[in-house]
């Protein structure tokens, strides 16, 4: 069957098992089917050989975290993500992965009158204890958010989806940060509503191209900075995934706010850094796919008393976006290895620019805490949240 | 088991070692006898037994290399004064006996620390088997995997296996400088801690060695390190070493319990002791038992080689 | 709550749907044993599994597995091993499929035992300088794990990010810094292991070998054909104070080689001496942005350590050798992060080459460090007679080669001129005094070219080894010995029911 791979891109794997170490599911279950080597292969057998489409075929595809730590580890210059994006979405057109309920709740996440009221229950319902635990929704979630204000038209901060329905005041921090700067900041809110990343991590590419075309016609001309460091890559990649020069000039535009903010870190007001010790978790939207990772650090640096590095070099924490949802076991035998080089560290907080690993991380007991709250902290003295 | 068919062309053109093999022939029971300084290591050698002995000489020594071939003949003082000319040294221990009873019998020279074990050393080996053809094992460079470890079985299988002819060696510097100290009172286990990499680190009981080998700097640096922390003295050489030997895991020398202080050298953090009685004996995995004697019967079906002996 | 393997278990029944006559469904029988020996969650038939498990990293295909089974302890191995011996199948020990010579590609569909589970750092015992490890820790998790108490596993294959303590041993692994250290026998003291009859045996011991052969010596590097470890005590080694690496340029290969040579031929053994061509410079430099001179025709990575005087006596006579030997640069690791990076460069080499064509096959050879210069001309002679591109990347401080042939599989023929350079590259190396392997293995690649290195009473006798192991030749059968030296290999290949597999 055609999975509609470029086969230049297949081809490229020389089958050498570098990656092995550096994909979570892999690592926890020393399953050859669950590595990326042992996923390329299929893709061939399937797409190159015939070979059928079992369900153990499926499966290997399915439980694909879509980190990329397999990409900044492989020597030849894979391009895994563009091969399991093709598959997935081949895949999705025929029905064989991501069924209609997940397809439901995904076009949930464009209407953000829906995700708010949806939301607001959701946190209702979290308080009085009936959300299972393995959805990782935040502690304290709130039911009513205050909106964010448009301060200016230097940037624009992009709020997305779940983020803002669910963690709204890391946006507030992050643009009181900008603002600090010296900068006016347009929050996006209903101008774009969703990137799509999560879309086309479940093979609904037409969707993220359709949410991309319609974000690029209402964002013009200034930079957007993103705290969400999957919706970054998803944007970043819209040049790619549309192939137009327009789009490839709104990927250009699109920053993570720390890797915006780290040669703009002179503007900020000097201030005493925080007397906290803080791991940084490098989420792999960040380290493997924008590869931006070090800008955290050195936006953070002049912040807090103390960083701290995690000894796993950035292999995932589970979280994958929905698929912490999705494949709740694999998850957590994932996140049990991140808390154990977290332990290492022993942190007084676990600093990470995605809220997808925050909220998976947070489930299971992690303080954990965006770059940008840590830094408003600093400059602001707004209180840091409970450890 | 099946004789297998021939394949390969190659052939032992050596003529000293043609003329070895034709010695120890295809049958009747044969040893070869070196010095006989180990000669009571793993029993008693059968009564009647043709005895000969291996043909001797470096072969060819390459110093760039640090590789040397060498007749299994050959003494130790023969091959280490070679060695020493260009400033290199190897693995063997020299108590006085010839470089294939040193590698039969597979003791560690007391500096192994430093130089590395005897089974690590041996590159190449050559044998005369059973039937009273040359066999080799190994090859003649640093590093190598094709193959059959046959070098490694005939480091301490006391010519049960073979009659060893020939080896090739690897070789090393002789440090630049090789200092021993003697400390009259210090713990054994924690000279052996600080020191970095040392040769070696002797205990009898009472007195602690340690051999500091390297740069002028380095050894002046450690030896410094240490008297700091012990009283000790240089001194020209270990001290003599019983005849027997021990081994066991290098923390159970702490306890070393039958015998009494003055008895006996141990080489601390090796599990090496000598002692001057012998070691009593240990139980054997009966698979292990089983597997050496598979072995034995697959290189020597009847027996021939070195009866008595038993590695 | 179910755990996560039960979850494996349901979504991977043994029955399975992949059919084509290539993977065709394995005896019921065997694995139901198999199942009631584990569990149902630890053994899979299904073909998608089977296709993947018939491959390591090597080229080389035609390999079929039967089903595989992922144990957790000894004892399991041993029951597998028991029923594959009721079943007379063989079997095939596996790590990460790292291997390069083909030595863990599975014929005759045997009973694949995937050691991958068996993960555990069983024991760090620091007061005897030994670590129990089981076969599938991964080699530089190991080394990471005794970094906190100041020691690590010399043993460092190009791989060691991936390849496991089983396939180490297996292969009696190399790396960089073996040049100084020595390989994974001078750094393994025992393995347990479980032989084809199902018998569990400790081969070696963690005190000095004294009564007894050296089974333990035999059984490293027998790549899987004398039994299956499942315990190994490795050796710690204590981390060096001081470590200096120095990256010396060269206008010509000729002139790093005689580098090497004259360093070694100087009295100084450095922890590492690698050499790389200007062509793997580039694409290395591409990959890890490490500052490598990709102007020079050849790079010498040089790494010293030991206490902090001797480590700067013998970076500066390294200098002093390369400038003599005409280096046109010689520059010192400014930081840790600078060295690590360097090595990073050295050890993803291989990889690196796909950037330029998407096939690559790594041939592995040993000769002695006089001859690197000539050989090395050779082989670049060689390369051009067969119109490929050639890439070297080498242990040279071992004299052990590692040339790159490129080529692209979907060329008509590119891969057959591959393998006829491959077959010079090999004789060239055995002119020159050398041997067919220094770290990689015979495996499968070239067990055709023992009898160019060993006379048929040298393979009787290796084989009479092997033999008193495995009587039957039932562990990883057809492998390292010339199917000529190894009659009953050929028995066991042989032994599955005619018509299961198709």
């Amino acid at each position: 069957m055609d999975l509609k791979i470029d086969p230049e891109e297949l081809n490229a794997c020389v089958q050498c098992g570098l990656c092995l170490p550096h994909c979570p599911t892999f690592r926890v279950t020393g399953d050859e089917a669950m590595s990326p080597r042992g996923r390329i292969k299929l893709m061939r057998e399937v797409q190159d050989a015939g070979a059928p489409l079992t369900k153990e075929v499926l499966r290997s595809f399915d439980t694909c975290v879509q980190c990329r730590g397999c990409e900044t580890a492989c020597p030849s210059g894979v391009q895994y993500g563009h091969l399991m994006e093709a598959t997935r979405e081949t895949l999705a057109a025929k029905g064989k992965v991501t069924p209609r309920w997940q397809r439901a709740a995904l076009m949930a996440l464009n209407r953000p009158r829906m995700l708010r009221a949806g939301s607001a229950a959701l946190a209702i319902a979290n308080k009085f204890g009936l959300v299972p635990a393995r959805l990782g929704l935040p502690a304290n979630m709130p039911v009513r958010q205050a909106p964010l204000k448009t301060s200016g038209h230097d940037v624009y901060l992009f709020t997305g989806c779940v983020m803002d329905a669910w963690q709204r005041s890391i946006h507030a921090a992050a643009q009181r940060v900008v603002e600090a700067a010296g900068y006016g900041v347009e929050p996006t809110g209903a101008l774009a509503p969703c990137c799509g990343a999560l879309h086309m991590h479940a093979g609904l590419a037409k969707t993220t191209r359709k949410f991309a075309r319609a974000m690029i016609a209402s964002l013009p001309d200034r930079p957007i900075l993103v705290d969400s460091a999957g919706c970054g890559a998803a944007m970043k990649d819209y040049g790619h995934l549309l192939g137009t020069p327009e789009a490839a000039a709104f990927s250009a535009r699109v920053f993570d706010i720390q890797e915006w903010l780290a040669p703009n870190l002179a503007r900020l007001p000097v201030s005493e850094p925080l007397d906290v010790r803080v791991a940084i978790q490098d989420p792999c939207h960040l380290r493997h796919v924008q590869q931006v990772h070090l800008a955290t650090r050195e936006a953070l640096a002049p912040f807090v008393s103390e960083l701290l590095e995690l000894d796993d070099e950035g292999l995932c924490c589970g979280a994958g976006g929905a698929f912490s949802v999705l494949e709740p076991e694999l998850a957590q035998d994932i996140r049990a290895r991140k808390l154990t080089s977290i332990e290492r560290v022993d942190p007084d907080y676990v600093a990470s620019a995605n809220p997808g690993c925050a909220l998976h991380l947070a489930s299971s007991g992690v303080p954990t805490i965006h770059p940008m709250e840590l830094i408003d902290a600093a400059i602001n003295n707004t209180p840091l949240p409970a450890k | 088991m099946t004789t297998t068919p021939t394949t390969s062309t190659l052939k032992v053109t050596d003529p000293v070692l043609l003329e070895f093999a034709a010695e120890v022939g295809a049958s009747g029971k044969v040893a070869v006898v070196g010095a006989q300084t180990r000669w009571d290591v793993g029993g008693q050698p059968a009564k009647g037994v043709r005895q000969l002995g291996a043909p001797a000489g470096v072969v060819e020594y390459k110093p760039e290399e640090m590789t040397v071939k060498v007749r299994a003949g050959t003494s130790v003082s023969d091959l280490d004064a070679e060695l020493a000319a260009a400033g290199q040294r190897c693995a063997l221990p020299n108590r006085g006996g010839t470089v294939g009873g040193a590698v039969a019998v597979g003791e560690d020279h007391l500096g192994v620390l430093g130089r590395g074990p005897v089974r690590d050393s041996v590159l190449q080996v050559r044998y005369v088997s059973a039937d009273g053809v040359t066999v080799t094992g190994g090859g003649p460079v640093v590093k190598n995997v094709s193959g059959f470890n046959l070098p490694k079985l005939m480091v301490g299988s006391l010519g049960v296996l073979g009659c060893l002819s020939e080896f090739v060696l690897r070789t090393n510097p002789v440090p630049g400088v090789s200092r021993w100290l003697q400390f009259a009172d210090a713990d054994p286990f924690a000279v052996f801690d600080l020191a970095h990499r040392p040769g070696a680190v002797l205990w009898n009981g009472t007195s602690t060695w340690v051999l500091l080998e390297g740069y002028l700097p380095d050894v002046e640096a450690q030896n410094t390190l240490l008297i700091k922390q012990w009283a000790g003295v240089e001194v020209e050489a270990p001290p003599p070493l019983p005849q027997h030997r021990w081994a066991m895991p290098p923390a159970a020398l702490s306890t070393v319990g039958p015998l009494p202080t003055g008895e006996f050298v141990a080489s601390v953090g090796v599990g090496r002791l000598w002692g001057q009685r012998p070691a009593p004996p240990t139980a054997q995995d009966p698979v292990v038992v089983e597997l050496s004697r598979r072995l034995k019967t697959n290189f020597d079906p009847t027996g021939r080689l070195n009866p008595g002996r038993t590695p | 709550m179910t755990s996560f393997l039960d979850r494996i278990r349901a979504a991977a029944p043994i029955a399975s749907r992949y059919g084509g006559s290539k993977f065709r469904k394995p005896t019921d029988a065997l694995v139901a044993d198999l199942e009631a020996a584990l569990s149902p969650g630890q053994v899979r038939a299904d073909g998608a599994q089977r296709a993947l498990l018939s491959h390591d990293a090597s080229l080389f295909d035609g390999g079929v597995a039967g089903p595989v089974c992922f144990p957790t302890t000894g004892e399991e191995v041993q029951a597998v091993v028991t029923v594959a011996l009721r079943h007379n199948r063989a079997i095939v020990p596996r790590g990460a499929g790292t291997g390069l010579a083909g030595g863990a590609i599975p014929f005759g569909a045997p009973v694949v035992i995937s050691l991958t589970r068996m993960n555990r750092i069983l024991e760090v015992d620091v007061e005897n300088r030994v670590a129990w490890v089981e076969p599938g820790v991964v080699n530089l998790d190991l080394t990471k794990h005794l970094k906190r108490i100041g020691f690590h596993f010399a043993p460092d294959p190009s791989s060691q990010q991936v390849c496991t303590i089983g396939g180490n041993v297996a292969t009696n692994s190399g790396g960089p810094h073996c040049l100084a250290y020595g390989v994974t026998d001078a750094h393994v003291l025992a393995v347990e292991i479980v032989l084809a009859s199902g018998e569990k045996a400790m081969l070696g011991s963690i005190g000095p070998q004294d009564e007894g052969l050296d089974l333990r010596g035999a059984f490293i590097g027998s790549e899987g054909t004398l039994g299956v470890a499942t315990k190994v005590a490795v050796r710690l080694t204590k981390n060096p104070p001081a470590v200096k690496t120095l990256l010396l340029s060269f206008a010509s290969v000729r002139a790093a080689a005689n580098t090497v040579s004259a360093v070694i031929a100087a009295g100084i053994v450095p922890a590492a001496m690698e050499v790389m061509d200007q062509r793997i410079t580039i694409a290395v430099e591409n990959f890890v942005k490490a500052g490598y001179p990709v102007d020079a025709a050849a790079v010498l990575l040089a790494e010293v350590e030991g206490l902090a005087d001797g480590v700067k006596i013998e970076a500066e006579q390294i200098s002093a050798i390369g400038t003599q030997n005409g280096a046109t640069e010689v520059r010192l690791a400014q930081s840790e992060a600078e060295r690590e990076l360097l090595w990073k460069g050295r050890k993803t080499a291989f990889g690196a080459v796909a950037q330029i064509k998407p096939d690559y096959y790594l041939h592995d050879t040993v000769v002695p460090r006089s001859a690197l210069a000539d050989v090395l001309e050779e082989i670049y002679k060689i390369a051009d007679r067969h119109q490929l591109i050639v890439m070297n990347v080498f242990h040279a401080g071992d004299g052990n080669l590692h040339p790159l042939l490129l080529f692209d599989r979907r060329i008509e023929g590119e891969l057959d001129r591959v393998h006829a350079a491959g077959a010079e590259i090999v004789e060239a190396s055995l002119a020159a005094g050398g041997v067919l392997s220094g770290e990689h293995g015979i495996g499968i690649e070239k067990q055709d070219y023992m009898d160019r290195l060993f006379t048929s009473d040298d393979l009787d006798h290796q084989n009479r080894l092997r033999n008193a192991f495995d009587p039957s030749c039932r562990t990883n059968p057809g492998k390292v010995l010339p199917m000529a030296h190894s009659c009953a290999d050929i028995q066991a290949l042989r032994s599955v029911p005619a018509g299961v597999w198709g």
